[in-house]
């Protein structure tokens, strides 16, 4: 998912790199905030483990092998503004040690993969975890649904920059990066579910110390990413999405701008004229396969969940109605 | 007036283990003594409070003292620019980019800058025999050297007090034997908690043995050392070097 | 089943790589002019026209009488190229599917490999601890350059480390497979994470030792 140099034109790259500014912005003044002196060799570690974790193949098939992305995992170990710093420190190292990911699009790739994939992986997890309660099991089940979620989504706004750039369209670039990442998503929603799980055996007091910040900030820093990557899903991603120019025009037309509106679409794709046969039809098929896909995700994310779970959590879990034994 | 001076030194871990009782010690300016004892046994514990680093918040009423000054929250930063702590994995002492980074960290904390920053760790990497490794990435360097860099490190601070938690582990024998001759030329008091009793028998003239957070016994280093009974009951054993010597 | 190489023997080629301590003209010009000149030169190559293709050629001279003047082996240059290569091929490659789509994809691909030589060159004459300086003097935030330094030193220990946790694990271990796969990586990566929290409450006590305050 490392954009290259040359694939983004100037308005899209100068976009994301602000967006990805304004996130860092955010991770930082919240780890200052913190003022937990502590956190601060631990993120820098991280985003060192991140690498090396990275480094690990495992094997998918035919003789393709897959790696962690980490998002997510950090995310869920460390808490988001830790993981936004420790993912951008990844990004930068590889970009300017391994020519990985490209210094024009850096931006963008901190805006995808540092911002956006450990945001929508908190928020996820966040809001699974509420819904189903503080049990092993209901963590294991949010964090492989959230990985699951925040990659599928990551490769989403990275086609939508692509298309927006006019390198690739919006016809093309969809279902392919979302169709592969689809996949790609389970590996890392297994993986970072195994991690989180063997994490929890191991040492379960690293899964249980979340940052002494106060739950007010905690909300306000959720809330900050939140619009940030709604931000990005507007500009990036909504241009194409097919229902939008729908919305748009009965809007135009409810206010009475039809004729101006349509004369000189503000945010039209750059690439619509471009009717290839089959590729409309791939686009709405990719939709349907990603309802289709996030079910599959939650299933196998609840399945992973039960199996990783020791029997002992699972009947205090019911016994006690959600109360955890590792809270 | 006594380099270092500890009375009814106590600590719990935060989960109710008793790591230190009532340990009561002192080290004189320039003196060096060695701290041994059995694995867990506490030194490490011992050399943490050295340094202000534990407990989480030193209590109203020290009882550590460094040259007089004590171990609270308001004079750590003074105690810990005379202090100079020698952790026992140099990965984790080196944490800087390059060597002269790391040794500069210290002295930078304190406020020195320019021109007498560079010539603090120019001296300091000199003391140590490493004059020209400031450009060194600490990856690329043997395990001894790693080490003697973790040492520039506390001495451009100009610590007065070293305490050393096994200075000599998994060095090969000529990295101990370099680290020995430096550690004995270095005119700083020094505690050094280790296995290595040979070490102590050569450049500690006076040992203090520790086991289950306790001291059960300070002396000189020959005659303690050579008490087998003393060392075998606290999982120690006399070393080689006193054995193929006559006491007296 | 492909077994997986124990770890990209890459990285540490790449990290540790012999060219960087040259004398030549290029290693002994300062790093923030190497780097700016770096950046210039990306942003040029990815703001050019897509079908500037005299301006590639142009370019393209450019780096490799820069490259021939900092005296780091072609052959090491080339290999790392064509490394690197095929994220941007693999991109480039979904700009074919589409009208225009030979014209875009070669423009992708000589844009891409220009700026990609063109950072390969910069960190094969520059050492990574001196472009931390350049941003610090550039006014990145400190929080954000400490975290880079801190990533940089560690990333040799952890990669180190994780390799012996890997043998140590895959000596135990009689099965192969994806399932064992999966585990594996899985494990390693949790007594991994372990091993680095451990690590940094250390190297916490060890700044603190040393007078750091956030």
């Amino acid at each position: 998912m490392h954009i290259p140099d040359g694939f983004l034109d100037a308005k899209t790259a100068v976009i994301s790199a602000g967006m990805a500014a304004v996130g860092i912005g955010i991770a930082l003044r919240s780890v200052r905030r913190a003022a937990s002196a502590r956190r601060v060799p631990l993120i820098g570690l991280a985003a060192a483990f991140v690498f090396a974790a990275q480094m690990l193949n495992f094997p998918v098939a035919g003789g393709t092998s897959g790696h962690l992305i980490g998002a997510v995992l950090v995310a869920v170990l460390l808490g988001p503004s830790a993981a936004v710093l420790a993912m951008t420190a990844v990004l930068v190292v590889q970009c300017f040690m391994f020519a990985d990911g490209g210094v024009t699009a850096l931006g963008a790739n901190v805006f995808n993969m540092a911002i956006v994939a450990p945001g929508v992986g908190y928020a996820i997890y966040a809001l699974v975890r509420r819904a189903a309660g503080d049990s092993l099991r209901s963590r294991l089940l949010a964090t492989a649904f959230a990985a699951w979620c925040s990659t599928v989504v990551a490769a989403i706004v990275c086609a939508g920059q692509l298309a927006l750039a006019g390198t690739v369209a919006w016809k093309v670039a969809f279902p392919a990066m979302a169709g592969i990442h689809m996949l790609i998503a389970i590996g890392e929603a297994v993986i970072t579910t195994l991690v989180v799980a063997a994490v929890a055996r191991a040492r379960p007091e690293l899964l249980a110390s979340r940052p002494p910040t106060s739950a007010s900030s905690h909300y306000t820093e959720l809330t900050a990413y939140g619009l940030l990557v709604s931000l990005g899903l507007v500009v990036f991603v909504a241009p194409f999405a097919s229902g939008w120019p729908d919305g748009l025009e009965k809007v135009a037309a409810a206010l009475g701008f039809e004729h101006r509106a349509t004369a000189t679409p503000i945010m039209a794709a750059p690439l619509s004229n471009y009717t290839i046969p089959g590729f409309q039809s791939a686009v709405s098929s990719t939709i349907v396969a990603g309802g289709v896909g996030i079910l599959v995700a939650f299933v196998l994310a609840y399945v992973l969940a039960r199996a990783l779970t020791p029997r002992v959590d699972a009947a205090h879990g019911r016994g006690a109605g959600g109360a955890s034994p590792c809270a | 007036m006594n380099a270092l001076e500890i009375r009814h030194l106590g600590y719990r871990y935060p989960d109710g283990t008793e790591a230190l009782r009532d340990v009561s010690f002192s080290v004189a300016e320039g003196e060096r003594v060695g701290l041994i004892g059995p694995n867990g046994a506490g030194k490490s514990t011992l050399l943490l409070h050295l340094n202000g680093l534990l407990p989480e918040h030193p209590p109203p009423e020290p009882a550590a003292r460094v040259w007089g000054t004590p171990v609270t929250e308001p004079h750590l930063a003074a105690v810990r620019a005379q202090v100079g702590l020698l952790f026992q994995d140099p990965d984790d002492q080196l944490f800087c980019p390059t060597v002269w980074e790391d040794v500069a960290f210290g002295p930078q904390q304190l406020g020195v800058r320019g021109p007498e920053l560079s010539d603090r760790v120019a001296r300091a990497l000199r003391q140590v025999g490493l004059a020209d490794f400031e450009e060194r990435l600490p990856h690329h360097l043997s395990r001894g050297e790693k080490r003697r860099v973790c040492l520039a490190g506390l001495l451009a601070c100009e610590a007065r007090l070293l305490a050393l938690d096994e200075p000599t582990s998994d060095l090969d024998p000529r990295g101990r034997r370099e680290l020995k001759a430096l550690l004995g030329s270095l005119p700083v008091a020094q505690i050094i908690a280790t296995h290595d009793l040979e070490l102590v028998v050569e450049i500690c003239p006076r040992v203090i043995v520790l086991d289950h957070g306790a001291v059960v016994a300070q002396g000189p280093t020959v005659e303690l050392l050579n008490d087998e009974a003393l060392m075998l009951s606290h999982g120690l054993e006399r070393p080689h070097v006193l054995r193929h010597r006559h006491p007296h | 089943m492909a077994a997986a190489p124990e770890v990209r023997p890459l990285v540490h080629d790449e990290l540790l790589n012999p060219y960087r301590h040259g004398a030549s003209l290029i290693h002994r010009l300062p790093a923030p002019v190497k780097l700016l000149g770096a950046a210039a030169c990306v942003l040029v190559s990815v703001l050019l026209p897509r079908t500037a293709w005299p301006a590639y050629a142009g370019m393209g001279a450019g780096l490799l009488l820069v490259a021939l003047l900092s005296s780091v082996p072609l052959r090491y240059l080339g290999r790392r190229l064509l490394l690197a290569e095929p994220f941007a091929v693999g991109v480039a490659l979904l700009a074919l599917l589409q009208d225009h789509g030979l014209q875009v994809f070669l423009a992708m691909l000589a844009k891409s490999t220009l700026c990609l030589s063109c950072i390969i060159l910069l960190n094969s004459t520059t050492r990574f601890t001196d472009l931390l300086q350049v941003f610090r003097r550039l006014r990145v935030p400190a929080l954000l350059v400490v975290t880079l330094a801190l990533m940089h030193r560690y990333l040799f220990v952890l990669v180190d480390e994780t390799a012996r946790l890997r043998r140590a694990r895959r000596s135990r271990t009689f099965t192969t497979g994806r399932v064992f796969g999966w585990g594996l990586t899985a494990t390693v990566a949790a007594q991994l994470f372990v091993r680095t929290s451990e690590r940094a409450e250390r190297v916490y006590a060890a700044m603190c030792a040393r007078g750091w305050k956030l």
